[in-house]
């Protein structure tokens, strides 16, 4: 690929860590891709903690215009696929002397080993 | 929807009125978006010249990079200077932006620059000659600095209010780095007070300059209202500069130093400090590139430009991709 000039712009995402979103960080100028990437760790990543890059050409990105921003505005009525429409189990486990399981309690399984059996 | 389809189609004064609606709705304006000439005319005389300064204002300081006084203080100057470095490049891209439909980019800003079209902040034209200077920049220039950019930190124009964020978080490091140092002066030997106490005098009226005229009758113009009316900062710049009296005299004071102006004082019925007004016809001076170290300043620039220039020549369009 031929080059377009020194100044290119790139937009930069970043991962803190293994686990976490891509998240975006900024734009910058750069030549080149490779270029691109030394200059977000020096731009934007001089003290946090990084376990992931990615430099994106600002010209392969579809943004939205104003009016498709708009058009994203939500109704407020999603309760069916929340876990708030069904927030009164709750109180219906207490009357069987049952905890819900809720999404704090299930994420917090994470496959890790149980420290003792109830049953054993 | 029927404002789904419409935008392009609503006159200028129905697209101002929609703009006026945002704002003031507190959404934030991004740089694809529409917005009028004095709004992108006002944001680009501002963010370029912020940007230009931060990369401007990293030239005092890095003079004091070879003569810091320890290993530890080297390493926290360098870090400072390389982040000024990046709130230049944070900036410059917000102004960059801003100016593509006017066909400009990074060249122009640096041409401007050096013919003198675009200034850059009075307090980086001036002289830095002790290693107490070095300290008096990071806590009292610095401290200018968080007062000016939290105030902008709202702002209605997202990529600024954006970069404001990165930058104010990293300028907390700033102004403790200084403190630090100045702390140490202040606590040694007569000498070292006596520094502190000269540099102080040296930036006093610098200082007072930082947060610009109260009104255009000093200078002839005035950006201020231009920025309040479109939720780019809230105070003015005498409040800013009130803003810093309260933050930073009662510290001034508490470690022994003296007031450059011995008629300053805090007068409660206006619950105002009461100052004397800086020279505003020097300010004028200064920011025409006619301080002390205005000309030194942009000729170093300008010969790490030019220095440069093959690198950049050898990576554009000759190159090839890697």
């Amino acid at each position: 690929m031929a080059g377009e000039g020194f100044y290119q712009e790139y937009e930069v995402f970043s991962r803190r860590s293994d686990t976490s979103p891509m998240q975006y960080q900024f734009s910058l100028l750069a030549p080149n891709a490779e270029l691109a990437l030394v200059m977000a760790q020096e731009n934007f990543l001089r003290r946090e903690s990084a376990s992931d890059i990615w430099v994106v050409k600002r010209s392969n990105i579809r943004k939205m215009t104003l009016d498709e921003k708009e058009s994203l505005q939500r109704l407020d009525n999603k309760e069916y696929r929340n876990t708030k429409g069904y927030g009164y189990l709750k109180k219906k486990w207490r009357q069987y002397e049952q905890g819900m399981l809720d999404e704090k309690e299930i994420m917090s399984w994470g496959g890790k080993q149980s420290d003792e059996n109830p049953h054993s | 929807m029927d404002n789904a389809i419409s935008f392009e189609m609503l006159t200028e004064e129905e697209k101002y009125k929609h703009f006026i609606e945002r704002i003031e709705a507190k959404s934030k304006i991004e740089a694809d978006d529409w917005m009028p000439e004095e709004y992108r005319k006002t944001l680009i005389k501002l963010i370029s010249m912020h940007g230009i300064s931060e990369i401007m204002g990293a030239l005092p300081e890095k003079e004091w990079v070879p003569k810091a006084p320890s290993l530890k203080r080297k390493l926290g100057i360098m870090a400072k200077v390389q982040d000024e470095m990046g709130h230049g490049q944070l900036l410059l891209r917000v102004a960059e932006d801003l100016m593509k439909p006017y066909g400009k980019n990074r060249e122009n800003i640096m041409q401007d620059l050096f013919t003198g079209e675009l200034k850059f902040h009075n307090v980086f034209h001036m002289e830095a000659p002790t290693w107490a200077d070095a300290g008096l920049i990071g806590w009292l220039v610095d401290g200018a600095a968080i007062i000016t950019q939290t105030n902008m930190l709202d702002a209605s124009y997202g990529p600024y209010a954006r970069a404001l964020k990165r930058i104010c978080a990293e300028e907390v490091f700033h102004a403790q780095h200084g403190e630090s140092i100045i702390m140490a002066l202040a606590e040694g030997t007569a000498e070292q007070r006596a520094m502190v106490q000269d540099s102080l005098n040296r930036w006093w009226e610098a200082l007072l300059m930082f947060f610009g005229p109260g009104d255009s009758s000093t200078t002839g113009t005035s950006k201020q209202d231009i920025t309040i009316k479109y939720h780019i900062r809230t105070k003015t710049n005498e409040q800013l500069r009130q803003d810093f009296f309260t933050k930073y005299i009662p510290r001034v004071l508490s470690l022994g130093l003296k007031l450059p102006d011995e008629s300053m004082r805090f007068d409660d019925e206006s619950g105002k400090w009461l100052y004397r007004q800086p020279d505003w016809s020097r300010f004028k001076e200064i920011i025409k590139n006619k301080g002390p170290k205005s000309e030194s300043r942009l000729r170093l620039r300008k010969i790490s430009y030019e220095t440069n220039e093959w690198v950049r020549e050898a990576l554009s369009s000759r190159s090839s991709g890697m």
